[in-house]
């Protein structure tokens, strides 16, 4: 873990001048979104809250491959490309997600996940 | 047939998005079960049909997609297997399927779409790809899960699934972002990658590699990712439980497999622990609990964790024997899991002593099911003991120094058949009257077919390398 | 003639699937002739080329590829030699008898169970065909399992007792552990060699280490200990009498018991190469010899003593393979084979009479009663007990030098237990057939002699067992050493052991001797006074003897027997069933624990998984470290 703390503040000392400030600034943010959704996914019990933080996680890697493509490959577009894709898809699966709330709230009337343990062991 | 990096595999996927919107608009025009049904197989037959015809090279769709696709062998084999399967399970199984609610058609046209995605997982030579395949794949298998709208566990399994794959789906991303950041590329070649990994980001090819791979055990259910296996497969619809684990399970270890050729990159870091770390978890977890397990369909939940555990030998070990012996366990494996699946289903208690007796009451399908246990199970003279056998006979041949894990290996193996030998002690040798829904005797015809083509590939595994892979 | 090898396994193949697919509509009578006949048709084309074999040799015949990939290729083929066609005689030959028997036996069953029956027996004949005849390990592999899964369903055939099931698994589970180190074998040769063929292997040994060869000869070993019943796994074979009686004399005494002789008699070469793996062997054998044969005197089920006789046997045959004696070993399979099944049969006939009672202390003067089967039961005791000029006598005697050559405490101790043998055997002789009937009236007065079905095995089992010895009478006796000279081109490693006449004849006395002391006393004890609660009354009578009787239950009875009860009791209770239901109850317990994980909580088995993640990245990370701390420390 420590070597990987060491890696990722290694990029401050970068040879990329200001990009790579900014860089280190962005990816700061993106981790840390990543981690809050992370986060959210095992502390709430509300379904809705729960979407909300794979959202979360899923935009932190979108401006991770923004970030990426402008500060370190900006001759291509594939990785904005990609972060299109990757909304699309998160549409969908919002979509597919509310659809499965909704019918959960009418057969359990109620939308807290620790209230859904009918299948363990 | 050549290789072609420029040229897709065209056609199946092509195909499988077309016949799932026929078929979606299908379900306006025709009503009943039947027409349903039947339109369902003529379709199936349609995509076999073209997807056989781009493999002995007669007619195929040419589309330049600039890498992103790449035709091998080893994928069409895939094709051939997933759809030949999909074939199988629908024609065995495709009458419980419009009768778990009241969208038939709907059903079978988000089966097609997960096998869109699946075919894809199996050219895709870009993570993009890779990520559109999986998520193509496992969304309509959400629905799939929650389709059972009136019963509570299939409405918990599906949110279970979709919370827990959305998590998956993150940590994907957040790999790909990764290796992105660290090369420049989505392409998956393992040269291009090592050259291009910028020295300064070191450290975000590995950690990119790691996190793909965490989340595709994920979707393979390898251990200590294995969590939403048995809630789902207990909650969804057997017949959706036999589609997932068979069919989209293949589909993820074609992925896997592919996403190894990056192994070879020099990062510094080995899979050396990892691997026989998962392994061993996963070989754990799914033996061990498996045991413990009242309910047929939870145990076999479990016991396809176990399989994930000797599957994931294929990655450990990528040698030819290795990868043909993946070829032959997917086979074996789904033959066998649909087969038993498809007597579940008709099962109107799931738990082993549903099973008493089944021997007197449906000597048919108590004796085709034996045969499919004893597969899974691993016995010789069926296809299930030379799945086994190529598996670790692939990690010996790596290096005699793996003999421990091979031991493990089969020491879980044995296990196994402590909790399978009770199916057939239950069928065979318990006192009861099992009770089974209506059988027709076109079911009976193809389990007894379903059990012959184990008993045959068992007797002769190079058969079936020979005739589609050669 | 060679092109109807491939019949002898296929006949008794399609036997199963007629038998098992029309088990309801088929007459009992059909199906017995069906099952029987299948046999009787092995048998003859075995006979055929067994007079071929002795005449040109044995030869390969290759059918197709198993598995070609890459340069591992293994040939579906079967290897027809001087050893295997000698097996294929003795499988075929008691198994048709021992169908023929079993058409009488099993006939209260209903239609059904009949044709169930004998589908499982034809099953278990063909996967013990396959063992025999594969040119390879791969194909022994699959006769090993299927006579393994053959076993385990006849031992469960009354499936409506529990503990039948029980024992079923029991057996089948014990038998997979064994399998493993014949698994493991098996892949250790492809690592090294990447050939399974016997020829390739035997031709390739100097491509092994002799750490390879060792650890390859043990594994096998632990194979054979599974499936022909040697400490430490031998428990389950008295359990297996739980089957029916034709059953436990084909399959627990005369046929898959020996499989495990038979592979290691097939692998002489490996095994004459690696010095420990022969004593193991050898001492493995000679401890199962003597602890069987001390825990068969307590017993007081007629089959359990056969049970433990025929564990006490197999141990006689390990003895002769870890001392190089491989001809005396399948010798010694084949006359233990005649004079087993012979005592097994005529156990049968007479749980038959008796209405499936068991219990020895029931039975008594049943001489009148059942002449046939007293005659034939008797003539197997002498045979087991070693008197010449009966079968037993010649095995046991070539087994016994072959051991004294090798170190005279092996022969000591195999004399031990063939003193003991002789002494179990009669006393079970004596209680069950001498003296006075001890049972109900009910059961008196329905006594009769078995129908004829069953009197024919038990003589022509009878008859082998008498002349059966004279196929190898050693030189010193004036014969040839014919199955000696017949199996060498199969047996090349075979230790030759050179000894002078008089010591020999020495041996030979000193063993018969004993034997016969042994018979003595047991039929002395208990033809007059078995061994009942209520017997005390009757020792007035024999008050003159009161001496003798008093000192041979103090000397030689009374240790003998708490010695036995003391083996049964502590160590197989405590220590080897313990061993091995601890396995069980472990695999039970951390099932019970790591279904706590699965809580049905979604967040928590988020959270397991981002720390498995971290985890998994921290192992990540730290690779190189972990490694070199394993390399270092193991």
């Amino acid at each position: 873990m420590i070597e990987l703390l060491f890696h990722i503040t290694a990029f401050k000392s970068l040879p990329l001048g200001e990009v790579g400030g900014a860089l280190t600034h962005i990816i700061i943010l993106s981790t840390a979104l990543f981690f809050i959704g992370m986060y959210g996914l095992f502390t709430r019990r509300n379904m809705i809250t729960m979407l909300m933080s794979i959202e979360l996680m899923l935009n932190s890697v979108n401006i991770n491959f923004v970030a990426f493509n402008k500060y370190l490959y900006p001759d291509k577009m594939d990785g904005i490309f990609f972060s299109i894709f990757i909304i699309a898809i998160a549409a969908a699966e919002a979509a597919v997600a509310i659809a499965i709330i909704i019918n959960l709230y009418r057969t359990h009337k109620s939308i807290d996940v620790d209230d859904v343990t009918d299948l363990k062991q | 047939m050549p290789e072609r990096a420029e040229l897709g595999v065209m056609n199946a996927i092509i195909f499988s998005a077309l016949i799932g919107v026929v078929m979606m608009l299908g379900g306006i025009v025709i009503k009943s079960n039947a027409g349903i049904k039947l339109l369902a197989i003529i379709l199936l037959f349609i995509l076999l049909g073209s997807h056989l015809a781009e493999y002995y090279d007669l007619f195929n769709i040419h589309i330049q997609t600039h890498g992103m696709l790449a035709k091998s062998r080893f994928g069409m084999f895939f094709n051939t297997i997933i759809i030949s399967l999909t074939l199988l399970y629908v024609l065995l199984s495709g009458d419980e399927i419009v009768k778990v609610g009241t969208y038939g058609a709907e059903y079978f046209a988000l089966i097609f779409f997960s096998l869109c995605g699946a075919t894809i997982l199996s050219s895709y030579n870009n993570l993009l790809m890779l990520f559109l395949g999986v998520e193509i794949m496992t969304i309509p298998l959400f629905v799939l899960t929650s389709s059972e709208k009136k019963n509570l566990k299939s409405n918990e399994a599906g949110l279970k699934y979709f919370l827990m794959g959305s998590f998956s789906t993150g940590i994907l991303l957040m790999g790909i972002a990764l290796y992105y950041g660290g090369t420049g590329l989505f392409a998956i070649e393992a040269s291009k990658a090592a050259n291009e990994a910028q020295q300064a980001f070191r450290i975000l090819l590995p950690l990119g590699l790691l996190f793909i791979f965490i989340s595709l055990s994920f979707k393979v259910s390898a251990a200590p990712f294995h969590f939403w296996t048995p809630d789902v497969y207990d909650g969804a619809p057997s017949v959706f439980t036999s589609f997932m684990a068979t069919i989209v399970k293949t589909a993820g270890f074609i992925a896997f497999i592919k996403l190894f050729e990056l192994r070879s990159v020099d990062m510094g870091y080995s899979w050396k622990i990892l691997l026989p770390l998962i392994i061993i978890l996963t070989l754990l977890a799914g033996n061990i609990t498996a045991v413990f397990q009242q309910s047929v369909k939870r145990m076999l939940a479990y016991s396809s964790i176990a399989h994930a555990g000797f599957m994931l030998f294929a990655l450990y070990n990528p040698n030819d024997f290795g990868k043909q012996g993946i070829m032959l366990y997917t086979v074996a494996y789904s033959l066998a899991t649909i087969g038993t699946f498809a007597v579940l289903t008709k099962m109107k208690d799931y738990t082993y002593e549903g099973y008493n007796g089944l021997a007197k009451t449906k000597p048919v399908l108590a004796a085709t099911n034996t045969i499919f246990i004893l597969s899974l199970a691993g016995i010789p003279l069926t296809a299930g003991f030379f799945a086994k056998y190529y598996m670790l006979a692939s990690a010996l041949k790596e290096s005699t120094s793996n003999l421990w894990l091979v031991i493990v290996a089969v020491l879980f193996a044995a296990v196994s058949v402590y909790y399978y030998f009770r199916v057939i002690q239950a069928m065979y040798f318990k006192d009861g009257n099992a009770e089974t829904t209506e059988i027709k005797p076109f079911f009976k015809t193809l389990l007894i077919i379903i059990a012959a083509l184990i008993i045959v590939i068992g007797l002769m595994p190079s058969l079936l390398l020979d005739l589609f892979y050669a | 003639m060679n092109q109807l090898v491939y019949l002898i396994p296929l006949l008794p193949l399609i036997g199963f699937l007629i038998n098992g697919l029309l088990r309801k509509s088929l007459s009992k009578s059909v199906i017995a002739i069906i099952g029987s006949g299948v046999i009787l048709a092995s048998f003859v084309i075995s006979l055929v080329l067994f007079f071929q074999v002795k005449s040109s040799g044995g030869q390969i015949i290759n059918y197709f590829n198993l598995i070609n990939l890459d340069k591992l290729v293994i040939p579906f083929a079967f290897q027809i030699d001087q050893l295997s066609s000698l097996f294929l005689l003795i499988i075929t030959g008691i198994g048709f008898l021992i169908h023929l028997y079993s058409a009488a036996y099993m006939h209260e069953e209903t239609n059904e169970h009949y044709g169930r029956y004998f589908a499982y027996l034809n099953l278990f004949v063909f996967s013990m065909l396959l063992l025999v005849m594969g040119a390879n390990y791969v194909i022994m592999f699959f006769g090993w399992e299927g006579v393994g899964l053959c076993s385990y369903l006849l031992i469960g055939f009354w499936f409506k007792n529990d503990n039948y099931n029980y024992a079923a698994k029991k057996a089948f589970i014990m038998n997979r552990i064994g399998d493993l180190g014949f698994l493991l074998a098996v892949f250790w040769m492809i690592a090294k060699i990447g050939t399974v063929n016997y020829t390739d292997v035997f031709a390739a040994t100097s491509n092994f280490s002799s750490a390879d060869i060792t650890a390859i000869t043990i594994l096998l070993f632990i194979g054979a200990m599974g499936k022909s019943a040697q400490i430490p796994l031998y428990t389950w074979l008295p359990d297996a009498m739980a089957g029916p009686t034709p059953v436990s004399a084909l399959i627990h005494a005369a046929t898959m018991v020996t499989a495990g002789i038979y592979m290691i008699t097939r692998s002489n070469i490996l095994y004459s190469l690696s010095e420990v793996t022969q004593h193991l062997v050898a001492i493995v054998g000679l401890a199962t010899a003597l602890f069987a044969a001390t825990i068969a005197i307590k017993q007081n089920d007629i089959k359990k003593v056969l049970a433990y006789s025929t564990v006490s046997q197999l141990g006689y045959m390990f003895l002769g393979l870890g001392v190089g004696a491989y001809t005396g070993a399948v010798f010694h399979v084949m006359t233990h084979a005649f004079f087993k099944a012979l005592l097994f049969l005529g156990a049968g006939s007479v749980i038959h009479a008796m209405h499936h009672e068991q219990d020895m202390r029931k039975m008594g003067g049943l001489k009148k009663y059942l002449p046939i089967t007293h005659i034939t039961f008797l003539v197997g005791c002498i045979a087991i007990s070693g008197i010449p000029p009966f079968s037993g006598f010649f095995s046991k005697d070539e087994i016994l030098a072959a051991a004294y050559a090798k170190n005279p405490i092996y022969w000591g101790i195999g004399v031990a237990t063939a003193a003991l043998t002789a002494f179990y055997m009669f006393r079970l002789y004596a209680t069950t057939f001498l003296g006075n009937f001890r049972g109900s009236h009910e059961q008196a007065h329905h006594l009769h002699e078995s129908p004829s079905a069953m009197t024919i095995p038990l003589i022509v089992l009878a008859a082998l067992s008498v002349v059966g010895g004279f196929f190898n009478v050693p030189e010193v006796l004036g014969g040839h050493s014919s199955l000696h000279q017949f199996l060498s081109p199969a047996i090349t490693s075979e230790v030759v052991h050179e000894a002078s006449h008089s010591t020999e004849y020495m041996l030979m006395g000193i063993s018969v001797a004993v034997a016969v002391i042994a018979i003595v006393i047991a039929i002395n004890k208990f033809s007059k006074k078995p061994e009942l609660q209520d017997a005390q009354g009757f020792a007035k009578v024999l008050e003159n003897k009161w001496y003798v009787d008093e000192l041979y239950d103090n000397i030689i009875v009374k240790p003998l027997n708490s010695l036995g009860s003391f083996f049964k009791n502590i160590i197989e209770r405590r220590g080897i069933d313990g061993m091995v239901n601890g396995v069980g109850k472990l695999v039970n317990y951390s099932a019970r624990q790591l279904r706590l994980l699965q809580s049905g909580l979604v967040g928590g088995y988020i959270l397991f998984m981002v720390l498995a993640i971290i985890v998994l990245i921290y192992v990540w990370i730290n690779d190189n470290h972990i490694l070199s701390f394993f390399y270092k420390y193991f």
